[in-house]
């Protein structure tokens, strides 16, 4: 049992605690952050193997030990979930992750305000939670700016402040100047994508990913391997926070990582505010952290599951809880997706970085109108491997065979064999809408590998609003896989009502102590000592992937934290 | 395999050659062909990390001789089509549940008892001794959780483990045990890990036949 003083404690050293490691160890402010993992180098991953990093789950918790229960509605039982999709070592996701980095749309801050503008308030499905969050587009823009630049993001810039661009994503919100680093190069799935959608008169681009293009800050580009999404990078070339600001927290000399360490309670005191964190050690020790500032930023199960967990006389309901909304809200994209196989030419998809790789954004947000149509908010369209991830294990796991042939026997193996290079996926990524009813909590039966109850989630996504918006996009999907000249498509089975990637919610932002956990710096409207960073406040979840907003949110809370924060400590900024 | 014979190496070599008499129509046949046999050339099957129907590590003699032909009928092999037995697949799985998927051993115990278990019942022999065209109704019946006597595990569980089993077994790496000299990899044109595509690789629209082949 150890006990330690220091000036901010953070718990987890994934796509935020990176950040704010450097940016508050640069400040001169004495760091210790928390990892449950270990830390691994990019000589780590010099194996590009798909059984253990796709199939077997390397890089992500173990779904036994770790678990994480779900059930589709408060009468269902909860069961564990198979696959745990999140990171689990110093640099959390972002070792891992296909590294795609968009920024929101401008209506993706207000998607409220925005629909019944257009639409009415009747728009808005009657159980939904939806609302405008905090602060706009335009307050983040800086700090967009901030991390594409510090961390390394190749793209090409469709709306430069206010100039559309051809080429780029015209339907992006306007940004200050372009990518730092030119787009990746296209694959042939691109190519056809790109031609397809131009037929049709839509907008394609390379997608944005934090995928060097060109050698930078250091680091050599990328080698179009096509290990990214399930894979550490072999070469360093994937911006992750493992190879972007580990190494700038370390040189701070302000930096202590703990890895192998499970943080299981925010201590606080009677006067209201946060002392510090209790946490388990490798060898199975109880330590404790005292700290000034405790900075939460693990996934965002564990960001209620700490704050009910850490429980007291004076905060009854959990840390953080006086509006009774930690918990609620969560959201998930769901994925539908058409598989489209090509006779007159390989695809070969397994080259190039490998998750959503040429991108349209024109079903995306409010960008197209829905008058008339039954669901309000759209999806994100790309091209993809099966699964994200290119291999064969992952083709022959993830990719239904087209109606007609078996899953197995030698009319299988003949699809794989003639298919396995000559196929693409055109994927959507929907902007489910936030529900209250969609909640997390602590499962009263199942407990983790350190006895503490697992994450519970409840949660489905067979909606109305959803399922219209899923029958909307897989026709756009099945035209356009048409439209690049495929000979074949079909769609890929939905699945059931378990939530999918990309999870947001449980301590939602907001300008409203009394309807919302945090304020747009991620603090603690209770507890002014305690910030929580991440994909869990987000009020909802647009259609693209949250990691770079999840980020520029990292940067603006350290400007914050440093400028703002420390001239008045405990105060509310 | 009309045939009956005790032994199971008979019933592997068997296996293997019964299922070339059915194997499906070709589509693209020649891109493939190519793509394979330029693969195949220029990777000699020096690596041998695994060898086809070995086992030992967790199954016994019958209970491989089971999966062999299971796997089998999942992913046959065919002239210039290597299959399930080609590729070592029995051989990854003994490998698997002797140490990653130790926690499955007993499903696979009982999975097989269940699974001779129906087949004695319905059609009075172990799956082994069925013709393949047999063997194809029986694992159809699990596959749509028709098949009888199974408890735990499901019919349909067993059938998704071990399809899910045969295709590590024929594609993860040869460093695992199957995927016998890439034989799951030249199945389907994959060139393994290569750590480097080019912009004229990436532009191309052909098969990529650049060897060689890359594992571990």
């Amino acid at each position: 049992m150890a006990t330690e003083k220091t000036d901010v404690v953070i718990v987890g050293m994934g796509a935020v605690g990176g950040i704010l490691a450097a940016e508050l160890g640069k400040a001169g402010m004495k760091v210790i952050g928390m990892e449950r993992g270990p830390r691994l180098t990019t000589a780590d991953f010099s194996g590009q193997d798909e059984l253990r990093y796709f199939q077997r789950q390397d890089l992500r918790p173990n779904a036994k030990r770790q678990p994480v229960t779900w059930r589709p509605n408060a009468n269902a039982n909860a069961k564990p979930l198979p696959v745990l999709n999140y990171g689990n070592q110093a640099g959390g996701g972002t070792v891992h992750y296909g590294a795609v980095s968009w920024r929101f749309h401008e209506d993706d801050f207000r998607p409220r305000s925005q629909t019944i503008e257009r639409y009415g308030a009747s728009a808005i499905p009657k159980d939904s939670s939806l609302v405008d969050w905090p602060l706009t587009y335009a307050e983040l823009e800086p700090f967009y700016d901030r991390a594409e630049y510090e961390l390394g993001v190749s793209g090409k810039a469709g709306n430069l402040q206010g100039r559309k661009i051809e080429g780029g994503n015209v339907f992006e919100a306007p940004r200050r100047r372009e990518h730092p680093l030119p787009a990746l190069l296209a694959d042939q799935s691109g190519f056809i994508f790109e031609d397809g959608a131009r037929k049709l008169g839509y907008h394609p681009f390379s997608t944005p990913r934090a995928i060097i293009s060109q050698s930078y800050r250091g680091r050599t580009s990328c080698t179009y391997c096509g290990f990214c999404q399930s894979f550490g990078c072999h070469v360093g070339a994937k911006s992750s926070i493992l190879v972007t600001k580990l190494p700038e927290a370390d040189a701070t000399g302000n930096f202590k990582l703990l890895t192998g360490t499970m943080c299981f309670r925010v201590n606080s005191d009677n006067s209201g505010r946060v002392t510090g964190v209790s946490y388990y050690g490798a060898d199975g020790s109880n330590n404790t952290i005292e700290a000034e500032l405790v900075v939460l930023a693990p996934f965002i199960y564990d960001n209620t599951r700490l704050l009910l967990l850490s429980k007291t006389k004076k905060f009854p309901n959990g840390l953080a809880n006086s509006s009774g909304q930690v918990g609620k809200h969560l959201m998930a994209h769901i994925t539908p997706r058409v598989f489209a196989t090509f006779d007159d030419r390989f695809v070969n998809i397994y080259m190039g970085p490998s998750a959503q790789k040429h991108s349209l954004d024109d079903f995306n947000a409010d960008n197209f109108d829905h008058s008339g149509l039954p669901f309000i908010r759209g999806a994100q369209i790309s091209v993809s491997p099966a699964d994200l991830e290119a291999g064969p294990i992952g083709a022959a796991i993830s990719m239904n065979p087209p109606p007609g042939i078996p899953r197995w026997g030698a009319s299988y193996r003949d699809f794989l064999s003639n298919y396995f290079a000559r196929y693409a996926a055109v994927v959507a990524q929907t902007e489910n809408l936030p529900y209250g009813d969609q909640t997390i909590d602590l499962d009263p039966s199942v407990h983790d590998q350190w006895g503490l109850p697992a994450p519970r989630l409840t949660y489905d996504w067979r909606r109305p609003n959803e399922l219209a918006r899923i029958e909307f996009m897989l026709v756009k999907l099945e035209e356009l896989a048409a439209a690049m000249g495929a000979t074949r498509v079909w769609r890929s089975p939905l699945g059931s009502g378990a939530p999918g990637a990309h999870h947001e919610g449980g301590t939602r932002m907001g300008d409203n102590p009394k309807t919302s956990v945090v304020n747009r710096y991620g603090q603690s409207w209770d507890i002014p000592n305690l910030f929580i960073i991440g994909s869990s406040t987000f009020p909802s979840m647009s259609g693209f992937n949250p990691t770079l907003t999840i980020q520029a949110f990292a940067y603006m809370s350290a400007d914050a934290i440093v400028n703002r924060y420390r001239k008045s400590p405990g105060r509310l900024i | 395999m009309t045939e009956q014979n005790p032994t199971r190496r008979t019933f592997l070599v068997r296996a293997i050659v019964g299922t070339g008499a059915i194997a499906g129509a070709e589509l693209v046949p020649d891109a493939c062909a190519q793509n394979n046999q330029a693969q195949k050339d220029a990777n000699p099957p020096a690596q041998l990390h695994s060898s086809g129907d070995r086992h030992g590590a967790f199954f016994n003699h019958d209970d491989a001789a089971t999966i062999a032909a299971f796997t089998e009928r999942l992913m046959p092999g065919a002239p210039g089509k290597p299959g399930a037995h080609d590729a070592g697949v029995v051989n990854y799985i003994d490998l698997a549940l002797s140490g990653a998927y130790a926690d499955l051993q007993d499903f696979y115990r009982r999975g097989v008892a269940q699974l001779d278990a129906y087949c004695r019942k319905t059609y009075n022999e172990p799956f082994v001794r069925l013709q393949s065209v047999r063997q194809d109704e029986v694992i159809t019946a699990l596959e749509q959780g028709k098949a009888t006597e199974f408890t735990w595990p499901t019919a349909q569980e067993f059938f998704n483990i071990i399809r899910t089993h045969t295709m590590e077994g024929m594609f993860a790496d040869p460093i695992y045990g199957g995927n016998k000299d890439f034989a799951g990899w030249r199945l389907v044109g994959f060139p393994g890990a290569q750590p480097i595509f080019t912009k004229t690789d990436m532009e191309s629209k052909q098969a990529f036949t650049r060897t060689p082949i890359t594992g571990l």
